[in-house]
């Protein structure tokens, strides 16, 4: 019996049943497949998404790096990977069934006749596998491998299916280079087959920013100037730069954590509410947050370096004595500015941001300060536990929300003190919470760009972290002027102490 | 016994799945402050019996540090109760205790730091005279908002005090010593305006007691008044220019109860800051 075309389009008993997050058959190429982050975070992911058969059943992975290794090799090295990184349980039929469409390709640097045996055997799992000839390529590669590897895979394209380019962070190391990048990847891509990694954004906390401002009534008529006091938003890491001194040399807070995460996560406290949450209405919105954040004077920005001290009880070296670092390195392992987004919503009102390593704790936080209860109605010393109510999205290591507000403590009187309620989400929906990796290849797969950067935010993001390098190389800092275990140089705290304020303490 | 944890990141990781396994109902925490404890060896059985009873009263965390001899490292254990709160309801309170030795002795505040609560105020009953001038007092101090002494646990009265005085800028400080005189400060009180010549003070209570009643008459009347002191462990009595003071109503608070009383204030105590600086002049 022969169905007429419009019939096979849309199956009418699909209605009412879950809508898959699978995507459509595919191969996925991971270019730096013997590095530290194939290792750490993608194939943890991987596993993880095939353990919730989230992954096509039609698949394959080709891994290509300039070590030498078998396919057999490639798979031991991973499985062992997946079961010393994994959060799921190691189940050995999941693992092979992902085995199965591994394969290893060995290339020499800037070896462009390499790609072809990439893409022949993409086109071997197209046969084996039937992955349609569909493509991502993911760029876990150091920055100047990308453009061999761009112009060898651009120029392969297979003739049937889509291409998706992922692109790992540094995207540029500023903005001419950053334009130059867009360049070399626009002469073979769409700007929507490219998708531009901020991990942050897969974080669920971050997409809860979201849920929170916008799928609740109660918040979203105070989110402005006239509720909210100031924002201030912190990465802080404990640990030092391990073995990474070649990159964080030259790359430095403000490249490594301000540029992307720090001020992705402002454009998203900031931004006005979509029209709806497709992926260009979401990034139009954190475009114009982007845009009308007007660059702060060298007044407003503080840079800071660590030198010896004590995290977690224990004693660590300074940033110029770590392995790899030049002994007079003037490069910034800390950053604090004062931020303004010019517009109605949020004039006058300041973002006070920080990044930086070796600091008293890990943290990742957005903190709503809103403004203080006008008259409070409480004699002087009952009302001395009142704090400003502070909303806290917590994204690490936590993932929550918690209020701060004034509470009658029990008893005689009406002493006043701050209550802190808090919930974390992995709590309250009792699944554990996925990596953020996860989410993004998987969205990835299925087209979904929301959640990466799209080459206008990547530009405005350059442009303002170059006005501020620039400010930067007028003058010698006297670095370290912060001990590890700190939390920045003091100079951090007179940028909150001029305007009458002061950083969250814990 | 828990398996004992070796890093603030255990303590950390333990901390959050210790909440996760609780039940639905105590997941919405509330927390009003940290509550952190120095207990020297020779306070430790002391420290527990106050600890036990004060958790239901003050939802918060505590972290209990034992600092010991030894070369670095430390060793802690966490544990989360939960009380009930009328219907359906639980507070939960967690108890952090660390063994620290060494470097992490010298140097507690990068260990708590990372387990603060955040945004509450931090509260740091010190057991025994603080090591003023060591990093490890110095550190934590900084970290805190609120230092709690009993000025009764210290030797060689009332010398430490100058030394206390030199914090007051930095940090609101209570002395338990001084919550203890509060019945009989109100009492002399009611003695005005014929307690205004009183020229010689005598208390029969300990070291501390009198250094602090001494120093609060001479600090509020503004003039040199002579102490003398009769050694008991109790305040038992005072007397003005030779003539006994009335007895105070009421009975004496117990010690759980003092401490919890000044983990329920925040800012500074000028009338105690006054006592301590008039009581070693
Ligand atoms: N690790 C993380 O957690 C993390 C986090 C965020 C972003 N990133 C970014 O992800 C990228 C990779 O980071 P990583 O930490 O995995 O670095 P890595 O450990 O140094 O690995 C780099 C990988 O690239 C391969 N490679 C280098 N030159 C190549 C070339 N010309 N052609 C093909 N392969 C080449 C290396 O393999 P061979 O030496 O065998 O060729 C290795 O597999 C970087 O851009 C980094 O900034 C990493």
């Amino acid at each position: 019996m022969a169905l007429a075309e419009d019939q096979r389009l849309e199956n009418p008993l699909l209605a009412g049943l879950p809508v898959s997050r699978r995507s459509e058959p595919c191969a996925l190429v991971i270019f730096g497949a013997s590095g530290d982050l194939t290792k750490r975070k993608l194939f943890p992911a991987l596993y993880s998404l095939a353990f919730r058969q989230l992954l096509p059943e039609k698949f394959g992975i080709v891994g290509v790096a300039r070590s030498e290794e078998t396919d057999d090799e490639f798979r031991e090295r991973m499985k062992a990977a997946v079961q010393e990184f994994g959060r799921d349980e190691f189940r050995k039929d999941i693992w092979e069934g992902l085995a199965e469409g591994m394969r290893y390709v060995r290339v020499e640097a800037n070896e462009d006749a390499a790609l072809d045996r990439v893409a022949e055997t993409l086109t071997e799992l197209d046969r084996s596998r039937g992955t349609a000839g569909n493509r991502v390529y993911y760029l876990a590669v150091p920055p100047d491998a990308f453009e061999t590897i761009v112009g060898g895979v651009g120029k392969r394209r297979s003739a049937e299916g889509w291409t998706r380019l992922i692109v790992e962070k540094p995207f540029g190391h500023d903005l001419a280079s950053a334009l130059e990048l867009n360049d070399l990847v626009h002469r073979y891509f769409e700007e929507n087959e490219i998708y531009r990694i901020d991990h942050y954004l897969g974080k669920e906390t971050v997409q809860n920013m979201l849920a929170l401002r916008f799928a609740n009534g109660i918040f979203e008529p105070i989110w402005n100037r006239q509720f909210i006091d100031h924002v201030q938003i912190t990465v802080a890491e404990s640990i030092g730069i391990e073995a990474r001194a070649a990159y964080y040399e030259k790359a430095g807070a403000i490249r490594d954590i301000f540029q992307n995460h720090l001020l992705q996560l402002v454009a998203l406290t900031a931004m006005e509410p979509p029209i709806d949450f497709t992926s260009d209405s979401v990034r139009n919105e954190k475009v114009k947050v982007l845009k009308s954040m007007h660059t702060p004077g060298p007044k407003n920005v503080v840079r800071g370096q660590y030198g010896r001290g004590y995290v977690e009880g224990e004693e660590v070296p300074g940033y110029r004595e770590e392995p790899g670092v030049d002994p007079n390195s003037l490069t910034d392992t800390f950053v604090a500015a004062k931020l303004f987004v010019d517009n109605w919503r949020w004039a006058d009102t300041p973002y006070y941001v920080r990044a930086g390593k070796r600091l008293a704790r890990r943290e990742t936080t957005i903190a709503i300060q809103f403004k203080r209860a006008p008259h409070p109605p409480f004699e002087e010393l009952a009302a001395e536990g009142l704090r400003p109510n502070v909303l806290l999205i917590n994204i690490q290591p936590d993932e929550g929300v918690s209020l701060a507000i004034g509470a009658k403590v029990p008893g005689q009187g009406l002493q006043i003190r701050t209550v802190h309620m808090d919930f974390l989400y992995g709590g309250a929906f009792r699944t554990d919470m996925p990596e953020a990796y996860e989410r993004l290849v998987l969205d990835c797969m299925r087209g979904d760009s929301t959640l990466f950067t799209r080459e206008d935010e990547v530009t405005e993001q350059w442009q303002l972290v170059d006005a501020i390098v620039a400010a930067w190389r007028r003058d010698r800092p006297s670095f370290p002027n912060y001990p590890a275990g700190a939390w920045g140089p003091p100079s951090s705290d007179d940028l909150l102490q001029r305007d009458g304020r002061t950083w969250r303490r814990h | 016994m828990a398996p004992t944890l070796t890093s603030v990141s255990e303590i950390e990781r333990k901390l959050a799945s210790l909440r996760l396994d609780e039940d639905r109902a105590a997941r919405l925490r509330t927390s009003v402050m940290t509550h952190i404890a120095w207990v020297p060896e020779e306070w430790v059985e002391a420290a527990e019996d106050v600890l036990a009873g004060l958790a239901e009263r003050h939802p918060s965390r505590t972290i209990v540090l034992f600092p010991q001899s030894g070369k670095g490292g430390l060793e802690g254990e966490v544990s989360v109760e939960s009380f009930g709160a009328g219907e359906n309801r639980s507070v939960c309170t967690d108890t952090i205790r660390i063994h620290l030795h060494g470097t992490s002795a010298e140097h507690p505040g990068s260990v708590v730091e990372p387990l603060l609560i955040t945004d509450l105020p931090v509260f740091l009953r010190w057991r025994g005279v603080p090591a003023f001038g060591d990093s490890a007092f110095e550190e934590l101090v900084d970290v805190v908002d609120r230092l709690i002494v009993d000025s009764t646990e210290w030797p060689d009265l009332p010398r430490p005090y100058a030394e206390l005085a030199q914090v007051f800028d930095r940090v609101a400080v209570s002395d338990i010593a001084w919550a203890r005189t509060s019945r009989w400060r109100s009492m002399l009180a009611s003695l005005w305006p014929a307690i205004a010549r009183v020229e010689r003070i005598k208390v029969t209570g300990t070291e501390a007691q009198a250094q602090l009643l001494a120093g609060w008459l001479r600090s509020r009347l503004g003039r040199a008044i002579r102490l003398e002191h009769e050694p008991s462990n109790k305040l038992a009595g005072v007397e003005l220019d030779g003539e006994p003071a009335p007895f105070p109503p009421g009975d004496p608070p117990l010690p759980a109860d003092l401490l919890s009383d000044e983990l329920d204030k925040l800012s500074r105590d000028p009338v105690y800051e006054a006592a301590v600086s008039a009581a070693v002049t």
